[in-house]
């Protein structure tokens, strides 16, 4: 029966089979220049440049592992005081004179780091404070469902507490392990920034608690900032840059046994 | 139009105008300002407290240590990294001071010998060797390390 259909109406199925394909090539070849017209996304953009741009420049030679960091970082955001849930904590790395590298964080630092290895073993050993690298093109806002986690203007990754579902997507998708799920509220959590502070015109927590002064933190775009200048003047580097995030906090004395 | 085609077609309209209908419902207005999220929650995570202060308010009352330390060695240490805020920002802190116990332990934080912090400029020590389990307070004023009391 459905051969017979055909054959009746050969001419109807040709034209409209023609005008279906020929409407679909049209509108793929229309599609690469609609980003010629002035679309609502491009007044953003526009509009973005008013934004400042936060990042963060943390120096390692300055680090001394005091923990007075991650213990700021804990208070200020009400972060659960148990010792496994942390927006920011210190490392201590120790390369041994058999090339073996030993890395230790008890309680994210907390207390000050104490050294465990003999010193008669130890080749070299440095602290590494650690935290959201905020990446340009973050992993764990491409990993979200629903929308819960994004970039904001201002160049800084947030949650949205009152969206996220806590199926904690995010924090298997980031390769810095700096997101936890809260106990507390159910949803996942990370560093902000500190951006109630930030956006008030203070400084981050940990940036303010620093003894050493071993975190800067500023504007990328104003090009008079601390966080400008300490780029200028020292060599700076990202964690994992072949991940490609484009993460917006630059190390200083990085060493290649940093993970 | 056959009949059963004008059913379908008629139940299909339906359904996608019930479903924008309640899409439209569902969907903050603040959705998609910036991006593909609600950007109203910059706005709350601007709104949360805030419980460290900076120095500027501590100024206000403690000028006298605020000189003493800055012209000492701890002038880079800020008063919240040791006096760390126990109560919300908008509490006064004379309902709870933050007051530090100058035990060897806080001091230690800072001044414990640890290979990673060496070259640094932060003077490390050996405290047993030092002064056995005597405070470093009995001897050392925190805010001027170098005045030392007699």
């Amino acid at each position: 029966m459905g051969t017979e259909r055909i054959k009746k109406n050969r001419r109807t199925f040709f034209k409209t089979s023609a005008a279906l394909i020929s409407g679909t090539l049209l509108y793929s070849l229309m599609k690469p220049f609609e980003g010629l017209a002035q679309t609502k996304e491009e007044d953003i953009q526009e509009d973005k440049t008013n934004f400042p741009l936060w990042g963060m420049g943390v120096d390692l030679e300055s680090c001394i592992g005091c923990g007075k960091c991650a213990e700021a970082c804990k208070i200020e955001n009400n972060v659960p005081i148990e010792p496994f849930y942390f927006r920011t904590w210190v490392e201590q790395y120790t390369v041994k004179n058999n090339g073996e590298v030993k890395i230790e964080s008890p309680n994210g630092g907390i207390g000050g780091l104490k050294q465990s290895v003999p010193d008669e073993e130890i080749f070299k050993s440095f602290m590494v404070p650690k935290l959201c690298n905020h990446c340009t093109k973050a992993p764990c806002v491409q990993a979200c469902p629903v929308g819960a986690t994004f970039i904001s203007p201002d160049g800084v990754v947030l949650v949205d507490e009152t969206y996220c579902i806590g199926c904690s997507y995010c924090i298997q998708a980031c390769p810095y392990g700096a997101r936890y799920m809260n106990p507390v509220t159910k949803v996942a959590d990370k560093c902000t920034f500190c951006y109630h502070r930030i956006s008030k015109g203070l400084q981050p927590a940990c940036v303010e608690v620093c003894p050493t002064d071993a975190r800067i933190f500023g504007n990328l775009k104003d090009k008079k900032s601390d966080l400008v200048k300490f780029l200028q003047n020292n060599p700076t580097q990202v964690l994992k840059p072949h991940l490609n995030t484009h993460s917006r906090v630059f190390y200083n004395g990085l060493s290649s046994e940093v993970k | 139009m056959p009949k059963i085609i004008f059913r379908l077609l008629l139940s299909f309209i339906v359904f996608v105008t019930v479903f924008v209908l309640i899409q439209q419902y569902l969907t903050p207005n603040s959705f998609g300002k910036y991006g593909h999220y609600r950007a109203d929650a910059i706005d709350d995570n601007k709104m949360r407290t805030s419980y460290y202060k900076g120095e500027e308010s501590c100024v206000t009352c403690h000028q006298d240590v605020y000189d003493l330390k800055s012209e000492d060695v701890h002038d880079r240490v800020r008063c919240e990294s040791c006096h760390f805020p126990k109560i919300a920002g908008s509490v006064d802190c004379e309902v709870m001071p933050p007051k530090v116990e100058g035990t060897l332990e806080f001091c230690a934080q800072c001044h414990a010998i640890n290979l990673g912090r060496l070259k640094k400029g932060v003077p490390q020590l050996d405290f047993k060797e030092h002064k056995g389990d005597q405070n470093c307070i009995e001897c050392h004023n925190v805010h001027a390390p170098w005045e030392l009391k007699e």
